[in-house]
């Protein structure tokens, strides 16, 4: 595959690299930006995807990136730190986040969140012992009308499209009980 | 057909082949899109002129009036359509992405035609990842028939859209931190005046169009700017999407026209308040806006008037002092973005508030000192307050930090902290009033 002309040469990060699926996008992304400013605007979509690939996006991540876009270290540290879904920390497996934001509150979100800290054993951003589920809660998704909500992400793995709504007691227990199993129960999700 | 059957964006939402291009062209889709590439950019700007829309992401601001801002001359003009979606208790813009792509497609080619624009770009919230795929599906369909690309439709126009996903901020919601965001940087409002409508994406004049406002516009060239006025009320022309949720029978996404009231979207539209209770109070345009109480209801959900009213009350920093808007102005309330929060009588305000303020506390950029520490301590303050360890002088407290934050920030969210929490206090204020004095007192404490 013919490399982009802006490509340059990849700091060395001893056991990381950036997947040919990134690549890939990286190649299809680039021309949709103006002359100089690709590198820079595929920052997120770059990172975003990196973390998929590596589970969290540390400081070797971020070189390979910066290098990759030739950004600086310290913009995409800045970029990284920034945004919510970027992971500054390894987590769980599993990674179920409750929207607690005010329709939901309204409905038991905090009924349902109290539930996941007590039966994970975390507190909020708490990852479970046995590190299979990371609890975190999130701020409204978008779906006031059907919650309370939840979305779960499984580390390094492709995003799961869908959302968890109308949770109670009995609905929550459901997906937690499936995510001890290893399992993300998209027949729960829409 | 009664007005409540007018139906201009949601009428194929909940039809799953609706996403597909082949089913919303049969049912008319598309035709628009031709007929904006042969009317040229000065008749489609003059129909959405005379159509008064106005835009839906939270201010309402008079599209064409926006448009104009743009320099005659400008080689380079950006469409960047706002689909960040993530004010709470707001879910529209998700429904048009997941259930009709293609209007979405079909108004930014619309758009791009008046503004004469090669590239636009659809910055879309990181967490819909569902909304995501369908759109970018309906994107491969369109490019694939012709209808996106070089000489779409065989016209001498082209253009190229392009998906942007976020990464979890709200902040990315407004404009210029959506630019920034766009850009590849931290989502980090700019001042404002330039507007982005004469210095935006990379540096370029550049309009920044909610979802819902864009899908309007087929509907505008099919049909004509003047019949999109008439279907509105006053200065507001068209529709609206209006997203309910919280204590009502039926939640969920209705259009409606800009005449219903607060009453009559709870009753009629959303089936009452559960269980037979009553209703204590109405967010009527995402948390960012001032609550209704129970008395402020029978005023039509239309921009202007949720404004002006008078049977809605002025907004104060303390009892009797009216909380200044900037121009000699006060304020009620606003219709925002269509997002609305009922709240029935077991709802504990104080709680209900702090939560609101805890999530501009948490969304906080951090640029501007008022807005960053002012949000942190009213959310340090509400929460005493909501969870009985509130101190004599908090409810003050709290108002005059709200009053301190409005209107010396960069973007709008410090505002969007302030003006909510001073009305859960000029509305409810015997309730945290009464949270003080009943609060625990540690042991020994007076
Ligand atoms: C803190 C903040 C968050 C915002 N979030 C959104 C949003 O999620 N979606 C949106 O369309 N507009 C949002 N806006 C409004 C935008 O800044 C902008 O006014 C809007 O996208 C313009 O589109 P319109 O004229 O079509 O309404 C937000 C504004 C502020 C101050
Ligand atoms: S008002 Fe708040 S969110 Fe807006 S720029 Fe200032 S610190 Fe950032
Ligand atoms: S408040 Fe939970 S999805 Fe909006």
């Amino acid at each position: 595959m013919a490399r982009h002309p802006s490509f340059r040469a990849r700091k060395a990060v001893p056991g990381k690299e950036l997947s040919t699926q990134i690549e890939a996008r990286i190649q299809q992304l680039w021309p949709r930006f103006p002359e100089g400013r690709a590198g820079q605007a595929l920052c997120l979509p770059v990172l975003y995807l990196a973390q998929e690939q590596h589970g969290h996006v540390d400081a070797e991540v971020v070189d390979l990136v910066a290098a990759r876009l030739g950004l600086t270290s310290a913009h995409v540290t800045g970029v990284a730190t920034f945004y919510f879904m970027l992971n500054k920390v390894r987590p769980g497996r599993y990674h179920l986040q409750v929207c607690t934001n005010i329709g939901c509150q309204l409905i038991g979100a905090y009924d349902v969140f109290e539930r996941c800290k007590k039966r994970l054993g975390v507190d909020n951003k708490g990852t479970s012992a046995d590190g299979n589920v990371t609890l975190t809660e999130v701020e409204c998704l978008a779906a006031c009308g059907y919650g309370p909500v939840a979305q779960i992400a499984e580390r390094e793995k492709p995003e799961i499209p869908l959302y968890f709504e109308n949770l109670d007691a009995t609905r929550i227990d459901a997906i937690l009980d499936a995510l001890a199993e290893g399992r993300v129960p998209t027949e729960l999700g829409s | 057909m009664g007005l409540f059957d007018v139906k201009i964006i949601s009428e194929h939402f909940d039809v799953p082949e609706a996403r597909t291009l082949e089913y919303f062209e049969r049912k008319g889709g598309y035709r628009s899109a031709r007929k904006a590439c042969g009317m040229g950019p000065e008749a489609i700007a003059a129909e959405v002129a005379a159509s008064n829309l106005r835009g839906r992401g939270g201010a309402g601001f008079p599209t064409a009036l926006k448009w104009s801002f743009v320099p005659k001359d400008a080689d380079t003009v950006y469409l960047v359509v706002n689909a960040d979606e993530s004010e709470p208790g707001t879910f529209k813009d998700r429904h048009i992405l997941y259930w009709n792509p293609h209007l979405l497609i079909e108004g930014m080619i619309v758009a791009a035609v008046a503004l004469k624009v090669r590239n636009a770009y659809i910055y879309i919230r990181g967490e819909m990842a569902r909304e995501n795929k369908v759109l970018q599906a309906a994107l491969d369909q369109a490019y694939a028939k012709g209808y996106l690309g070089e000489r779409i439709f065989g016209t001498s126009t082209s253009l190229d859209i392009t998906v942007y996903r976020g990464l979890g901020a709200y902040i990315c919601g407004e404009e210029t931190a959506l630019l920034s965001s766009l850009e590849g940087g931290r989502g980090w409002p700019r001042l404002k005046p330039p507007f982005p409508a004469v210095k935006g994406l990379w540096g370029k004049p550049t309009i920044v169009n909610n979802v819902e406002t864009l899908a309007n516009l087929p509907w505008i060239v099919e049909h004509g700017g003047k019949a999109f006025a008439d279907l509105g009320s006053g200065r507001s022309g068209g529709l609206r999407l209006v997203s309910v949720c919280g204590h009502v029978n039926k939640p969920g996404v209705f259009e409606l026209p800009l005449t219903v009231t607060g009453r009559e979207l709870i009753e009629d539209v959303c089936g009452g308040i559960k269980g037979g209770r009553k209703v204590k109070g109405v967010i009527p345009g995402g948390v960012s806006m001032p609550v209704l109480a129970p008395d402020e209801l029978d005023v039509p959900f239309e921009f202007d008037a949720l404004q002006k009213d008078e049977r809605i009350r002025e907004v104060e920093v303390r009892p009797g002092q009216k909380f200044d808007l900037g121009g000699n102005r006060t304020l009620r309330t606003m219709a925002g973005s269509g997002g609305v929060v009922v709240m029935d009588d077991t709802t504990d305000i104080t709680q209900a508030a702090w939560r609101i303020i805890h999530f501009f506390a948490e969304e906080s950029c951090g640029q501007c000192t008022p807005c960053r520490e002012g949000t942190g301590w009213l959310a340090q303050v509400a929460h005493r307050i909501a969870f009985d360890h509130g101190r004599a002088g908090d409810v003050d407290l709290l108002a005059s930090i709200a009053d301190g934050i409005a209107g010396n920030t960069i973007c709008a969210l410090g505002d969007a902290a302030a003006w909510p929490t001073l009305a859960f206090l000029t509305k409810y204020r015997d309730e945290f009033e009464a949270k003080v004095r009943n609060a625990h007192r540690p042991k020994g404490a007076a």
